[in-house]
C-alpha cells in the first residue's frame, strides 16, 4: 500500500498537468473558494468584535449594575444608594478596569421649537472618560467639568432637530423624588457625534447637578464597569451579584441582546456562506472531473487491461483530486493570508459606518488571522471536495476495457 | 504438452433479436506453448473479439475459455484483473502507454501492480528494455517516441511480467514497414529466445510471413488453421 502511493502519488501529479486548463480551472474554483470563506470569516469576526467594542465602549460597559425592578421600569422610584463596602471590593476586583455610578432618568428635553423625549445622564465626567467613549466624541464646545457642572451634553442630531446649538439654553424636565415635574434650564456647553440612536436619545449633565436637579440625596440609577478581560467575565458577574444580593447585576450579555445574539447570528452567515461556495465548488469539481475522466477513458481502459483492480483505480483517482483540490486549497490560503495581511492596517470604514448610523460599527476594521479558521475550514473544503469527486473516480474506476480499446477504432 | 489457452465452444453475440451480430461461432482453439500464431481474417471477422475473450477483457455468451488451464468463467472483476495482470501481456495497435510516464516507469508499472520491489523493477525493466533494443531511451515519455519504438516498449512491457500468453492486437498497423518488420523481427526472436508465446491479430502480410501458425477467421469462425515452418 505504502509502495502504491509511492508510485501513485508522483504519477497523480503528473496526470494533474496534462490538462493545464483543466487544472488551472478547477484550481481557481477552489482557490478563490478558500479565499473567500477565509476573508469573509475573518471580515465578519472582525466587524462583530468592532461592533461590539464600539458598543460597549459608547455607554453599555462589561456590565451594569441597577436596582431591583429598574431595568423595566426605569423610574426615579427604582434607583439605588452609592455601592457600599462590600460591593466597592467587588467593583474594585483587579478584573475590574474601571467604574463609575450614572443618574440615568427618563425626561423631555425641550427648546424654543420642540419638545423631545430623552433620557438623562448625570455622569462624574473623570472616571466617565475612562468607561466612555462620548466624552471623547466632542464635536462642539467642550465636555462636563465635574460631577457638579450644571451643563449639559447634547447630542448632534438632537441639537439639529430643537435648532438650537452651543451657547443656548435647553429645559429639561423629568419627575422628581416628590413625584412632581422638576423643570431646570441648562446651558448647551457640547455637541457629541456618535451614532443618530444615541444622538437622539441621551443628554448629559453632571451627577451631583443631576441629583440635586431631581431632588435626590445621593442616589444613583446605575453603576457601570468595564473589565479588563472578557474572559472574566462570569465570574466577575458572580462575585459582584454576591457582593449586591438585592440588586440586579447583568452582563451586557443580558443588557444588550442584539449585540449578544450576533456572535450566532455571525456564524450561521457564516456557514450558510460556506454551503453555498462549497456547492458552486461542488459543481465545478464534479464537471471537471467528469470531463477528465471522460478524455481518459482510453487510458483507465488500459490500466484496466493491465490488471489494475477497479479499487485501484479509484484509489489513484482520488488521490489525483486530492492533490489537485489540496493545491487549490493551500493557494486559497495562501491568497487569504495575503489579502488579510494587506489591509492589516485596518479597513476604513467610516464611510459605512456612517451610512449604517443604526449598527454601531467601529469606524475602522481590523482583520485578525484565525488559526482555527485558517485549519477548519480548508480542510473541511478539502474532504467534502474529495468526496464529491469520488462520484467521477468511480466512473474512472467502472472504465470497461473493451469499451476503451473500441473507442480508438 | 499442454495447450496454455484452450477454446472450447465459444460464441459471442453483441446485441440482440435483429440487430444481433454473431461476432464468433462455436470457435475452438488451443494455443500450444511457444506458439507464435497470426489471427488473420477480414474486417469484422472476429479477431479482435476472440483475443478479448482470451484476455479476459470480455465474456463469452456461450463456450468456454481457459488460460494456463484455469477456466476463466466463474471469476471475479477483481480476479480477473489478477489473472491478467499475472498471465498475459498485451500489445494493442495504438494507445498502449500511460502518456504521464517514462518508458521505464510504463514497464515498471506493471511489476509495481504485481508488487515487485523496487530495484528488482527497475532491474527488470532496463532488462526488458535493452531487450527491445530501445537502450538509451528507458527516460522518454511516449510522445517523445516514434510509433515504433512505442510498440517496443508495449511488447517490453508485455514480456517483463513473463506471462504465459502474449496478446497482440493489430501491433504493426500504424507503423511504417520498416518498424512493421523490426517489431515482427523483435517478436521473433523474443519467441525463440525465451519461447514465448505470441497470438496476433493482423491483416499484415509480413506478420503472417514470420509466425509458424496461421489461423484464418472468416465470419465468426475459424477458417483455417496452419502449421508452417517460418
Ligand atoms: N461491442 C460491440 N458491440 C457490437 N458489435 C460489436 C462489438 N464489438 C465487435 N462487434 C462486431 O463484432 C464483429 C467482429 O468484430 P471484431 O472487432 O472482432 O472484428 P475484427 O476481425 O477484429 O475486425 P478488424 O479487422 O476490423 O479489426 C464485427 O461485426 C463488429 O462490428
Ligand atoms: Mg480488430
Amino acid at each position: 500500500m505504502i509502495d502504491g502511493l509511492n508510485t501513485m502519488l508522483p504519477l497523480a501529479w503528473r496526470n494533474l498537468w496534462r490538462n493545464p486548463r483543466r487544472t488551472g480551472i478547477t484550481l481557481i474554483v477552489v482557490a478563490i473558494g478558500v479565499w473567500s470563506i477565509l476573508f469573509f470569516n475573518a471580515f465578519m469576526i472582525a466587524w462583530a468584535k468592532s461592533s461590539k467594542e464600539t458598543t460597549l465602549q459608547l455607554l453599555l460597559g462589561s456590565g451594569q449594575i441597577h436596582a431591583e425592578g429598574y431595568m423595566d421600569d426605569p423610574s426615579i422610584e427604582k434607583l439605588m444608594d452609592p455601592p457600599d463596602l462590600d460591593l466597592t471590593s467587588a467593583l474594585d476586583l483587579p478584573a475590574v478596569a474601571d467604574w463609575t455610578t450614572r443618574v440615568v432618568v427618563p425626561g423631555v428635553v425641550q427648546s424654543e421649537y420642540k419638545t423631545l423625549p430623552a433620557t438623562i445622564v448625570g455622569v462624574d465626567p473623570t472616571a466617565e472618560a475612562r468607561i466612555s467613549s462620548i466624552p471623547g466624541k466632542i464635536a462642539e464646545g467642550r465636555y462636563l467639568n465635574s460631577s457638579d457642572d450644571d451643563s449639559a451634553v447634547l447630542g448632534l442630531h438632537m441639537v439639529e432637530r430643537l435648532k438650537t446649538g452651543l451657547g443656548r439654553r435647553v429645559i429639561l424636565m423629568s419627575q422628581n423624588t416628590a413625584g412632581a415635574m422638576s423643570e431646570q434650564s441648562f446651558d448647551v456647553v457640547g455637541i457629541y457625534d456618535a451614532d443618530k440612536a444615541t444622538e437622539d436619545l441621551y443628554v448629559f449633565t453632571g451627577r451631583a447637578a443631576s441629583q440635586a436637579f431631581l431632588g435626590l440625596e445621593g442616589e444613583i440609577a446605575q453603576i457601570v464597569f468595564v473589565l479588563q478581560e472578557e474572559m472574566a467575565l462570569e465570574d466577575t458577574i458572580a462575585a459582584m451579584a454576591d457582593a449586591a444580593p438585592d440588586l440586579d447585576v447583568r452582563s451586557w450579555r443580558d443588557l444588550n441582546l442584539f449585540l449578544a445574539s450576533m456572535d450566532s447570528y455571525m456564524r450561521v452567515f457564516i456557514h450558510v456562506w460556506l454551503g453555498i461556495v462549497f456547492a458552486l465548488m461542488a459543481i465545478g469539481i464534479i464537471n471537471t472531473q467528469l470531463m477528465a475522466v471522460f478524455e481518459r477513458t482510453q487510458e483507465f481502459g488500459l490500466l484496466r487491461a493491465l490488471g489494475m483492480k477497479p479499487r485501484r483505480v479509484l484509489l489513484m483517482v482520488t488521490i489525483e483530486n486530492a492533490l489537485l483540490i489540496g493545491v487549490g486549497v493551500l493557494l486559497g490560503m495562501a491568497m487569504a493570508a495575503v489579502t488579510i495581511w494587506s489591509v492589516s492596517d485596518g479597513i476604513d470604514f467610516s464611510a459605512f459606518a456612517r451610512a449604517m448610523e443604526m449598527v454601531q460599527t467601529g469606524e475602522i476594521i481590523y482583520l485578525d488571522y484565525e488559526p482555527d479558521a485558517f485549519i477548519l475550514f480548508p480542510g473541511l473544503i478539502w474532504l467534502l471536495g474529495i468526496l464529491v469527486a469520488l462520484w467521477p473516480a468511480r466512473r474512472a474506476s467502472n472504465c470497461r476495457p473493451v469499451d476503451a480499446m473500441r473507442r480508438e477504432t | 504438452m499442454d495447450p496454455i489457452v484452450t477454446c472450447r465452444g465459444l460464441s459471442k453475440t453483441f446485441g440482440k433479436g435483429e440487430l444481433a451480430v454473431h461476432a464468433l461461432r462455436d470457435v475452438d482453439l488451443d494455443i500450444m506453448p511457444g506458439d507464435i500464431a497470426t489471427l488473420a481474417g477480414p474486417s469484422g471477422s472476429g479477431k479482435t473479439t476472440l483475443l478479448n475473450m482470451i484476455g479476459a477483457l470480455d465474456e463469452p455468451t456461450s463456450g468456454e475459455v481457459s488460460v494456463g488451464g484455469q477456466p476463466l468463467s466463474g471469476i471475479s472483476r477483481s480476479g480477473l484483473s489478477d489473472l491478467r495482470l499475472s498471465k498475459i501481456g498485451f500489445v494493442f495497435q495504438s494507445y498502449n502507454l500511460i502518456p504521464v510516464l517514462s518508458a521505464r516507469e510504463n514497464i515498471e508499472f506493471v511489476l509495481q501492480l504485481q508488487g515487485v520491489s523496487g530495484s528488482e523493477r527497475h532491474d527488470r525493466a532496463m532488462e526488458a528494455i535493452k531487450e527491445v533494443g530501445l537502450a538509451g531511451m528507458e527516460d522518454r515519455r511516449p510522445g517523445k517516441m516514434s510509433g515504433g519504438q512505442q510498440q517496443r516498449v508495449a511488447v517490453a512491457r508485455a514480456l517483463v511480467s513473463r506471462p504465459t500468453i502474449v496478446l497482440a492486437d493489430e501491433p504493426t498497423a500504424n507503423l511504417d514497414s520498416k518498424n512493421a518488420l523490426e517489431l515482427v523481427d523483435l517478436m521473433r526472436n523474443l519467441n525463440r529466445e525465451h519461447g514465448t508465446t505470441f497470438l496476433i491479430g493482423t491483416h499484415d502480410v509480413r506478420v503472417m510471413e514470420h509466425s509458424m501458425r496461421h489461423i484464418e477467421m472468416v465470419d465468426g469462425r475459424i477458417d483455417n488453421d496452419a502449421r508452417s515452418s517460418a
